[in-house]
């Protein structure tokens, strides 16, 4: 535990020292967040707009922080240096999960609450709910980012994974724009991509207002999803050299 | 007590078989010299001893722990001083050093002690706080040693650590390597500099494509190679038929061509040269430099592959 929490905060160290990736974690977000609040509040477009930003960013940070910050510790060296330390995979994989699922988690929070207070969102409901269906999106995204890291071995790799997943996922997946007659192959995207799930979950949250036993189908997918790409990724460790 | 053995050790990269059988071991407490060529397999041999890379074939046991079935076990008893600084740039070099502490299983209270120990170890105490991004090369180096001595390892495998820095800095680190022998603590030191080895190594192992071709106490290899000289002549303007006349005189075991030099080996250097001297002149060569080495583990690595170790 000690030794997971010491990756986690050598890696929290690490992004605070750089203030550009900070900006692009929040300022830009931040910015298109304040442009969707220009949008017709009827209709439950203003929500689709906004809470897709948050998916849709959240999801890019992931994928690329997650291959990005594996990346330089392999430049580094240090990445060799804590496998061959007696600290194990999970313990390992537990460190990079919790710093990653930790960022992505305060950089949702920072959208959520600019929408209502800065930009004047009219929301007031859910929010227990909302940090439920967060904490599960987050979980499935830090697991596919970690489980995808192992394979990517250039920065070029990380941008176009992250522009595939975010792009099809949230595109496709009918975050922004609800599909009309879908084709077969993107309903089953539709179906897949936890960025589709919990747009839609938070969207229901925020103007329905519904009960977390009803989401319970997308909290289950998006959990299990996490879950197993988190084992993969630890699978792959063990297997690797 | 050998506290890690190696024993037909197989590690293929798609047909190129890096590491070709390769068995030896190393003893308690000495500090151990794995010397050979560019490419031999020594970076392999240890990424497989350290558990970064997995053995085709072949058993590695530290202190008898199997590396590929208890490898945190293992890999508890091991430190590691990687051939470029593996080190956080942008933490201090206390931070960094508490991390891999930390990391290797040191609590809080034997952390501190351990952090400026080995500060001191590597002659770092003054630049505890700077950051390492700040730091010269040498600099890095030094701190990279102190990362693998941290958590006081039993064994401590250093993988070429003089290589690409300036004559000052590489005193320095063979300096803090011999000194390690007062903490009890075992030493793999690998190199393709033979001087190195012979300065620091009590018993060696030479490596070539994947194999070790020889083991043994420093003494015992010199014993071995010592029945030949290693003779150096320095030509201005060097010719085929210069070394294949040479190659016939009777006491020259063999003949290597290095830029401008021969080298000859042979077990009587003071009546090969003259001939020798008289053959070049014959064929029109210039005498510019003659040496004369005692036997040295270079001239055993030329007797035993018929290759120099560095070219
Ligand atoms: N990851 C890898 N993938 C493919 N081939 C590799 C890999 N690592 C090493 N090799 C090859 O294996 C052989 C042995 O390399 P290794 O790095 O172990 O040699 P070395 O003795 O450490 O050499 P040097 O003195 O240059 O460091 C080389 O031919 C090298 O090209
Ligand atoms: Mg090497």
């Amino acid at each position: 535990m000690k030794k997971t929490l010491a990756i986690v905060m050598v890696g929290i160290r690490q992004m605070l020292a750089d203030p550009v990736y900070i900006m692009f974690l929040i300022g830009l977000p931040i910015l298109m967040t304040w442009v969707m609040s220009f949008l017709p509040v009827e209709g439950g477009m203003y929500e689709m707009a906004t809470l897709g930003v948050l998916v849709m960013f959240v999801a890019l940070n992931i994928i690329t922080s997650a291959g990005g910050y594996i990346l330089e510790e392999k430049q580094n060296g240090t990445w060799n240096r804590i496998l061959t330390s007696s600290t194990s995979y999970w313990n390992i994989m537990a460190g990079y999960f919790i710093k990653i699922f930790f960022m992505a988690f305060m950089q949702a929070t920072i959208l959520l609450l600019s929408s209502k207070y800065l930009f004047g969102a009219p929301w007031n409901q859910g929010y227990f709910e909302m940090i439920i269906v967060l904490i599960v999106y987050i979980f499935a995204m830090t697991g596919l980012g970690l489980f995808l890291a192992g394979f990517l071995k250039s920065q070029g790799q990380i941008q176009a994974v992250a522009m595939a997943v975010v792009m099809i996922g949230t595109m496709l997946g009918g975050v922004f724009f609800p599909i009309e007659n879908p084709s077969t192959v993107i309903r089953v995207i539709a179906s897949i991509s936890p960025q589709s799930w919990a747009a839609n979950a938070l969207k229901e949250i925020l103007t329905v207002g519904v009960s977390l036993s009803s989401l319970l189908t997308p909290l289950i997918w998006m959990g299990a999803m996490g879950m197993l790409l988190l084992i993969g990724g630890v699978v792959k460790l063990q297997m690797e050299g | 007590m050998a506290i890690l053995e190696v024993k037909d050790l197989k590690k293929a990269f798609g047909s190129r078989q890096a590491v070709n059988g390769a068995s030896f071991s190393v003893r308690e407490g000495e500090i151990f010299g794995l010397l050979g060529p560019n490419g031999a397999g020594k970076s392999t041999t240890l990424s497989l001893v350290c558990g970064l890379l997995k053995a085709n074939a072949g058993k590695i046991l530290i202190d008898g722990w199997d590396i590929a079935k208890d490898g945190v076990k293992a890999k508890n008893l091991i430190g590691i001083v990687p051939q470029e600084p593996a080190l956080y740039p942008m933490l201090s070099a206390k931070a960094n050093l508490r991390f891999w502490g930390t990391i290797n299983g040191l609590n809080s209270d034997e952390l501190e002690k351990a952090v400026n120990d080995v500060l001191k170890v590597v002659g770092l105490e003054d630049r505890a706080e700077g950051k390492i991004s700040k730091f010269s090369g040498g600099m890095k180096r030094r701190l990279n040693i102190a990362a693998g001595l941290i958590h006081n390892p039993r064994l401590l495998i250093m993988d070429e650590p003089t290589v690409g820095i300036d004559p000052q800095s590489r005193n320095h680190i063979l300096e803090t390597v011999k000194n390690l022998r007062n903490r009890d603590i075992t030493v793999i030191y690998t190199s393709h500099y033979v001087e190195e080895v012979e300065y620091l190594c009590d018993r060696v192992a030479i490596m070539d494509n994947g194999q070790i071709i020889s083991e043994g106490t420093l003494s015992e290899l010199l014993e071995q190679g010592s029945e030949y000289q290693e003779l150096t002549i320095k030509l201005n303007s060097f010719s085929e038929n210069i070394q294949s006349s040479i190659q016939t005189l009777p006491g020259v075991e063999k003949t290597f061509s290095l830029d401008e030099k021969l080298k000859i080996i042979t077990s009587n250097a003071e009546k090969i040269l003259p001939m020798a001297f008289e053959t070049i002149v014959g064929n029109g060569g210039i005498v510019s430099e003659i040496k004369i080495h005692k036997p040295n583990l270079e001239s055993l690595f030329l007797k035993l592959t018929g290759k120099a170790l560095r070219n």
